[in-house]
């Protein structure tokens, strides 16, 4: 068996249009996702038993149905239940959205709850109220702590954008199906994609230096020290 | 646990509480603050009510949370563990509770800030982070940190005993010049040299009761309560048996230098 990459290099714009797609995908639903799980995380974290339970169940229900499920449900299912019709785009943004958001809250959530009751004690006493505590003390301090998780959820996101293809969202996966469907190279094809996912994800991380312990690179490689990972850790400084 | 306190405290007083662990000192001192809430019983500090409710359970005071925030505000606190925020410098820490709480103008609020760390000595380490502060240092940040609201009242949370004893005398010295320029201070401490030196008052809490309220001579040099005498001979045999130890080093010692 002989493999034959040039198919790749041929269908490049289409893969190129799949990949943009899935990067449209990522970026707004990690960004919706941010905005759901800081509104679930911060009702998780407040002191009304009803609203903690209703949070809860909100997580438990996208955390523990697989992706998939929701994805198909929300594009076929839920138009019929809700009377709505929903474009694919739509169906797998909000599908998307709601499940990261899910892992995000309970992220954001144990990230607060790390904090040392001691800063809750303090900024108390000083007579800050609920919203200055957490907006000037412990969000700050959550944050810092979340990074890492957060980036790792993240890179699951990216990957899982890869289910919109089961709904015809033409995202990069889908684009490939399609490719190899002509050619007849689904080996070239997805190896070919599996290595665009390995680039960004591998990429995106050695730029933001948010690896455990390498937050600092080495000596000898001054262009990475004074990298995008520098800039974008001072941007977590505060200013004055 | 207390188990019905009657504790009230003049203007310019100083406080000390003493007792065993688990005795209910810290949660009497939390309880002020309302940063633990009683399950009854009325605070009032400086003729406003705080905290208001009887037997029943019924909220006689019936404060938003805003109000007990307002309230809160005017009492300053420092604790064993410290607790200055982090991502904050020397600095931003003092400045922080004035310009977010009471808004005051930013500019105002910092030399201010920067006067208080003078006073705490401390000039040199305005733009540092507690984390590279010394134990020492960082409980004078605290202390400036909460005289900055302005506080009616001051309470330490045991401040000295999560220090390195050579520190100790650095903290000790702040709050008795604190003490000596007329601030309401309730405090609870293990430094029985300190209550003596500096306390109007020394109260001694024994299973979520005041056992024992006097001049700190007559609390600690001659205790009548059964559980007191326990507690300060613990106190007498440890200094007993460090004295030549102890006068060996004493010259060095901060606290001598108090006076």
């Amino acid at each position: 068996m002989t493999f034959d990459f040039t198919v790749v290099t041929a269908n490049a714009h289409l893969l190129w249009q799949g990949f943009l797609i899935t990067l449209y995908y990522t970026v707004i639903t990690i960004a919706a996702g941010l905005l759901i799980g800081l509104v679930i995380g911060l009702i998780l974290l407040s002191p009304f038993r009803p609203l903690v339970w209703l949070g809860r169940v909100y997580v438990e229900f996208f955390r523990n149905i697989p992706l998939l499920v929701i994805v198909l449900w929300t594009y076929y299912a839920l138009p019929i239940f809700s009377g709505v019709n929903i474009t694919k785009g739509w169906a797998g943004f909000l599908a998307l959205s709601f499940y990261v958001g899910s892992f995000y809250a309970e992220i954001l959530r144990a990230g607060v709850q790390s904090i040392d009751p001691g800063q809750t004690d303090a900024s108390t006493a000083l007579g800050m109220s609920y919203g200055q505590r957490m907006r000037r003390i412990i969000l700050p301090q959550a944050f810092r702590r979340m990074v890492p998780p957060l980036a790792g959820q993240s890179i699951i996101q990216m990957k899982n954008t890869t289910l919109l293809s089961m709904i015809t969202v033409p995202d990069l996966l889908y684009q490939g199906s399609y490719i190899s469907c002509f050619t007849y190279r689904p080996i070239e094809i997805y190896t070919a994609i599996g290595l665009i996912f390995v680039i960004i994800l591998v990429e995106s991380r050695n730029g933001h230096g948010t690896r455990k312990g390498n937050t600092q690179a080495p000596r000898h490689l001054p262009a990475l020290r004074q990298g995008r990972g520098a800039a974008w850790r001072r941007s977590f400084r505060r200013p004055g | 646990m207390l188990r019905g306190v009657d504790l009230s405290v003049a203007q310019g007083e100083v406080v000390v509480i003493i007792g065993g662990s688990g005795s209910g000192k810290t949660s009497l001192l939390r309880c002020i603050n309302l940063l633990n809430t009683p399950s009854s019983g009325s605070i009032v500090i400086d003729s406003e009510t705080l905290f208001d409710v009887d037997r029943n359970g019924t909220d006689r005071a019936g404060l938003k949370s805003a109000q007990i925030n307002r309230i809160r505000a005017q009492t300053g606190m420092v604790f064993q563990q410290f607790n200055l925020f982090p991502h904050m410098t020397a600095l931003q820490n003092v400045m922080e509770a004035p310009v977010t709480v009471k808004r005051q103008n930013k500019q105002d609020v910092e030399k201010q800030a920067r006067e208080l760390l003078g006073q705490m000595g401390l000039e040199q380490h305005v733009d540092k982070r507690p984390a590279q502060l010394s134990g020492g240092q960082q409980q004078r940040v605290a202390i400036a940190r909460a005289l900055a609201m302005e506080p009616k009242v001051m309470l330490f949370d045991e401040p000295t005993s999560a220090l390195d004893p050579e520190l100790v005398g650095e903290v000790l010295k702040a709050m008795v010049a604190l003490a000596r320029s007329g601030m309401t201070m309730v405090v609870v401490t293990h430094e029985l040299g300190f209550a003596l030196e500096i306390a109007d008052r020394v109260i001694f809490i024994d299973q979520g009761l005041i056992a024992a309220d006097g001049p700190p001579q007559q609390v600690l040099l001659h205790p009548e309560h059964l559980r007191l005498k326990q507690f300060v001979g613990r106190f007498h045999e440890t200094a007993d048996l460090l004295r030549p130890f102890l006068e060996g080093k004493a010259r060095h010692h901060e606290l001598r230098s108090m006076e």
